[in-house]
């Protein structure tokens, strides 16, 4: 697993997280517990994407982009065997 | 809306290609208990729920099929790669290539085209749950009849995870049928429809 591989598996590690307290979250919107397990991935999340954009490139079309080039369009895609 | 992120939501990386696998876990795309037809009976249903719980549950567990959904096409792209016109015959990959050579189109395993007949939109939460709670079972025994069929590691780890996820999507749902029924006649939960008989 390269370095690129080892960021991607933490941002999809706290994202999966996140998505998954969420749909707690739904059906037990007042879960004092579950929305700390939420806040503290949601952070997690948010770094580790961070850290894997600045090197790898934006992760969402919304996300900082550099000035010389539309990075959006570089690969891998997602469903590349060399994206994951 | 939506907005895309660039990655997958658990990674598909299979080293070997193999077309006689990729003609069965195509199912899960286009097949009667499949991902997209999970995405669009949620995505639908959404709109009638009749408590902001239900609404917010039938939104998120959509919005995850349509992540595994794209999923199971990248497992499908992935098995299909580099495919020499001798593979693709003797595999029995041959039927769905002549149409799609390597496109993702979404079939059942049998090849009938993905149809809007496999889910409901009822307008009725009770019925509509249900449903969804039956559908999550179905997408998870055709996930063990996968793993029962498949004995390549990277294809069998991917296929746990989204087993897993129809059995959190089970339980969450059961959790939605409570919050619908807590707020209903217990001794009738029949009696009226909570999403079109109540006045305003």
């Amino acid at each position: 697993m390269n370095d690129r591989e080892k960021l991607l598996k933490r941002v999809q590690m706290y994202s999966f997280a996140v998505t998954d307290a969420a749909l707690f979250l739904d059906t037990h919107p007042d879960c004092a517990e579950a929305l700390a397990f939420y806040n503290k991935n949601k952070k997690l999340c948010e770094e580790a994407k961070e850290q894997y954009e600045k090197s790898y490139g934006p992760l969402c079309v919304m996300s900082e982009q550099n000035d010389s080039r539309w990075a959006w369009v570089d690969g891998p895609f997602p469903w590349e065997l060399s994206a994951n | 809306m939506w907005k895309y992120e660039k990655k997958l939501e658990y990674p598909v990386k299979i080293k070997k290609p193999d077309p006689t696998a990729a003609k069965i876990i195509i199912t899960q795309f286009g097949g009667p208990d499949g991902e997209l037809g999970a995405a669009m009976r949620y995505l639908s249903q959404r709109y009638t729920a009749p408590t902001p719980e239900v609404k917010a549950i039938l939104n998120d567990i959509g919005t995850e099929e349509l992540s595994h959904m794209e999923m199971i096409c990248s497992i499908v792209y992935q098995l299909t790669r580099n495919l020499s016109p001798k593979e693709i015959k003797e595999s029995g990959f041959d039927a769905y290539f002549v149409d799609h050579t390597n496109g993702l189109y979404p079939v059942q395993a049998s090849g009938y085209p993905f149809c809007a007949d496999i889910f409901q939109s009822t307008g009725d939460p009770i019925a509509d749950i249900s449903e969804d709670m039956g559908a999550e079972q179905k997408a998870r025994l055709t996930y063990d009849n996968i793993l029962r069929l498949v004995d390549d590691p990277d294809v069998r780890d991917v296929i746990k995870f989204l087993r897993e996820r129809e059995i959190v999507h089970f339980q969450r749902f059961g959790e939605a049928l409570r919050l619908v029924t807590d707020k209903l006649d217990a001794k009738n939960f029949y009696a009226f429809n909570p999403s079109f008989d109540v006045k305003k």
